[in-house]
């Protein structure tokens, strides 16, 4: 076609990505970046957790404490913000959300237990702990044959003559 | 005295095998493959054998908060199953058992078991080593516990036979040289040893050929870690068998698929491709004549009043969640029980069978397992591979036995995941997550502060599990009580348990060279043994606190010995009273040694085969007025 006879294309629409303020506050939570926490395909399913968990309304104090504090949650002095803090990212990093302090469990008023649950079964295979120190949830994304007799990263490199790799062929 | 007679339903076979679980599997197989008719009896459900079963068990390890070996295998409240999180420790000491178990022992039996066709072995660590030959007779060279009416020489080519129905890999050369094993010349494993872990190998450059002493007065022992025997996927050694080598067996359910470990390592409680033995393969390879009937619960051994059993009656149902069943009967010409030590014991109590000795439920062994941990000074690479590759074996053998247990030493390769369910607790920890939420919360961090501290302190994990031998106590039982029940009305085990001081010493005695092999490798200590929830093992000792775990390794309830009056059963695993009715298993053990025992279990499982097939061509055999001794004198047929 002919694009000087065509109708001027309307402005492009921006498609905001799913769930940006969520995944914002989650890099600053975990210490990995949006790339990384978009990967593991638990967005979407954290940020309904999280929401049917405490509600939107402390959701939303939470969001205006953490910006009050220029987004750092290390300076978040309220405890209830605090403990969401602490529930999103033990999420994040194991896949379950754990039990709220009691206090905190109390002051939002839930009307469901206060009990750790495991999200979904991805979610534990999408844990972000293992990949603190180079792992890999056991039961999921298995390295192969072999790959654990090597060094991890940081190791200190082994005198060669103890370096036993029989039946590795 | 049994009841009196059912109505029989009239189905007949040549051997009922009660439990589809390791040892059942195996009898099964032999039989069937030597043209017996086996009617095999599971109490629990069927579904793992099938791909679409095997992930649905994925799925609930997966998402399950406590991955507890039992945490992939769905419940079942018509079978039920004991488990690990039924223990709780109480805050001064002391536990409290909830379950399917009743327990009221100084201290409890802290395993767990699987009913379901396949069996615990579905979540077994998959280690073989062999047992030690001074380990047959602890009795007379120690003089603690009980000896085996047979000893290594006896089971040595049923060793060699269980390694090739399991598939074993390892070093047979190692294992003699460092532990002692006599093999016959040239003998290879069916395939080459799991290749070490990287913290094996760090371990073994820092403590190999360094002399400890347990405690000053005792003489010091040579460090060596050594590779472990495992029934576990690795390459196939071309020397095995002559030459002609070994074809690993693959997954159950779904065909060429599985063979080598890719590092799943989850060996307990489930291995995704199933590299690891479980008996579901060996199912697979079952001739038409043997059946597998699931949803079948034994709640009776059926004898004549003149000793010799002729069936069993079974309570069938559809729903594991429902106690609706159907009561029926089987009959057969011998009945192998082989449902796990504590359910062997429970049916031949509730059957009041075999017990003219008294010793049926009693001798109840476990390895209680003592845990070590602690950070090293550098990344090691935790929770890679299989759950230990390697081990320190010099503590296994030699005179202090008569002293202490022995130990054998498992390197563990997952941090500290058995000790203090790492990672998560790490995790929780950082966060300010304290386990009492009534209590006020840390600070917690965040953050790449949190991932690099994170990674920092899991990374250097290192952990060693002490497994000590338990000896044969006659006070150490199960028994049953009708008032006591469960849904289906069969008697829930009911368990009395202790250490003795001869395993407590042997646990001290473990946890001193923990303490010299931390010092040695500049590791810094993190092992606590405080009570609390976590702690249902926990004891003082000389006035130190100590925490013991379950290794699930329960054995000795229908005792093998060379007697009527002191053993239920021979050599065999036959029943002394009763000449066609076997009990197998590790229920059948007079002592465990120190080495994981499902081997050992295969190994006698797969000798009783011979007798059984034995016993069935007697039956079969047309009456002859003379009998022909000298021929089977010739063909090492006489009964022992």
């Amino acid at each position: 076609m002919d694009s000087r006879h065509a109708a001027p294309s309307p402005e492009p629409v921006e498609v905001p990505p799913e769930c940006r303020g969520f995944v914002a506050i989650s890099v600053r939570l975990t210490g990995f970046d949006e790339f990384d926490l978009r990967a593991t395909g638990m967005v979407r399913l954290y940020h309904d957790t999280t929401v049917d968990q405490v509600g939107r309304e402390a959701v939303g104090r939470f969001i205006d404490d953490l910006a009050a504090v220029g987004g750092d949650p290390d300076d978040l002095a309220d405890e209830t913000s605090r403990d969401i803090a602490r529930a999103i990212t033990h999420l994040w990093y194991l896949g379950v959300w754990p039990q709220l302090a009691r206090s905190v469990h109390a002051a939002l008023g839930r009307e469901k237990a206060n009990v750790a649950f495991m999200v979904s079964p991805e979610a534990y295979t999408e844990g972000l702990v293992w990949r603190t120190f180079h792992g890999h949830a056991p039961g999921a994304k298995p390295p192969g044959f072999g790959t654990w007799a090597a060094p991890p990263p940081g190791a200190a490199p082994l005198p060669a003559a103890d370096c036993r790799t029989e039946g590795a062929a | 005295m049994s009841s009196p007679s059912p109505q029989l339903d009239g189905l007949h076979y040549d051997v009922i095998v009660v439990g589809a679980g390791l040892a059942g599997s195996l009898v099964a197989k032999q039989l069937g493959d030597h043209g017996w008719r086996v009617l095999v009896l599971e109490a629990g459900t069927r579904t793992l054998d099938t791909w679409p079963g095997h992930l649905d068990a994925m799925k609930a390890y997966y998402g399950a908060l406590a991955k507890v070996p039992n945490a992939p295998y769905r419940g079942n409240i018509a079978a039920p199953s004991p488990d690990l999180l039924d223990l709780e420790g109480l805050p001064g000491g002391g536990y409290r058992a909830n379950g399917y178990f009743v327990q009221n022992g100084n201290l409890p039996y802290a395993s767990d078991y699987l009913r379901a066709a396949g069996g615990t072995a579905l979540h077994w660590m998959g280690l073989t080593p062999r047992m030690h030959p001074e380990d047959f007779a602890a009795r007379t060279a120690f003089g603690y516990g009980r000896d085996w009416p047979i000893g290594y020489a006896d089971l040595e080519p049923h060793y060699r036979a269980a390694e090739r129905v399991l598939g074993v890999a390892g070093d047979a050369a190692e294992q003699r040289d460092a532990i002692g094993l006599p093999f016959p010349d040239g003998y290879c494993y069916p395939m080459h040893a799991i290749p070490r872990s990287h913290l094996d190998n760090v371990l073994a450059a820092r403590l190999d050929g360094i002399p400890v002493r347990e405690s000053d007065d005792a003489p010091p022992t040579t460090l060596r870690v050594v590779t472990t025997p495992h029934a576990r996927n690795s390459t196939p050694d071309l020397r095995y068998d002559q030459g002609r080598g070994y074809r690993p067996a693959g997954a159950a359910g779904l065909p060429n698929y599985g063979e080598r470990c890719v590092g799943n390592a989850s060996c307990v409680p489930i291995c995704p491709v199933q590299a690891k033995y479980n008996p579901l393969k060996t199912q697979a390879t079952w001739s038409c004549k043997v059946d597998l009937v699931p949803r079948a619960v034994v709640s009776r051994v059926l004898a004549n009043a003149n000793g010799r059993v002729f069936g069993v009656e079974y309570q069938q149902y559809d729903d594991p969640a429902s106690p609706v069943h159907t009561t029926r009967t089987a009959e057969a010409d011998i009945v192998v029980l082989a449902a796990h030590a504590i359910e062997n014991a429970k049916l031949l109590l509730v059957s009041r069978l075999a017990n003219h000795s008294g010793q049926v439920g009693r001798n109840l062994m476990d390895h209680p397992v003592l845990l070590t941990w602690g950070l090293l000074d550098e990344p090691v690479g935790p929770f890679r591979g299989p759950g230990s590759t390697s081990g320190l074996e010099c503590f296994r053998t030699g005179p202090a036995r008569r002293d202490r247990a022995p130990f054998r030493i498992e390197i563990a390769n997952w941090g500290w995941s058995w000790p203090t369910g790492s990672p998560s607790g790490d995790v929780a920890r950082m966060l300010g997550i304290t386990g009492d939420s009534g209590q006020p919360r840390g600070r917690g961090r965040f953050g790449t502060g949190l991932r690099e501290a994170l990674g920092r302190r899991i990374g250097r994990q290192i952990s060693l599990q002490f497994a000590v031998e338990q000896d044969a106590e006659s006070r150490n039982r199960v028994t049953i009580d009708p008032a006591l029940r469960d849904r289906l009305g069969n008697p829930r085990p009911v368990i009395t348990y202790d250490l003795s001081d001869h395993v407590k010493r042997g646990i001290a005695a473990a946890k001193a060279v923990s303490d010299r092999i931390f010092g040695i490798l500049g590791a810094e200590d993190h092992t606590d043994y405080a009570p609390g929830p976590f702690a249902p093992g926990h004891f003082r000792y000389d006035g130190r606190d100590f925490v013991y775990h379950g290794a699930g390794h329960g054995a000795g309830t229908h005792v093998m010995g060379d007697s009527r009056e002191t053993s239920v059963v021979d050599s065999w695993q036959r029943c002394w009273d009763h000449s066609n009715l076997y009990a197998v298993g590790c229920g059948s053990m007079p002592s465990v040694g120190t080495s994981n025992p499902s081997l050992t279990m295969a190994a006698l499982a797969l000798r009783s085969c011979e007798q059984i097939h034995r016993d069935l061509m007697d039956l079969h055999r047309p009456r002859v007025i003379r009998p022909v001794r000298v021929a089977r004198a010739r063909t090492g047929e006489g009964r022992t």
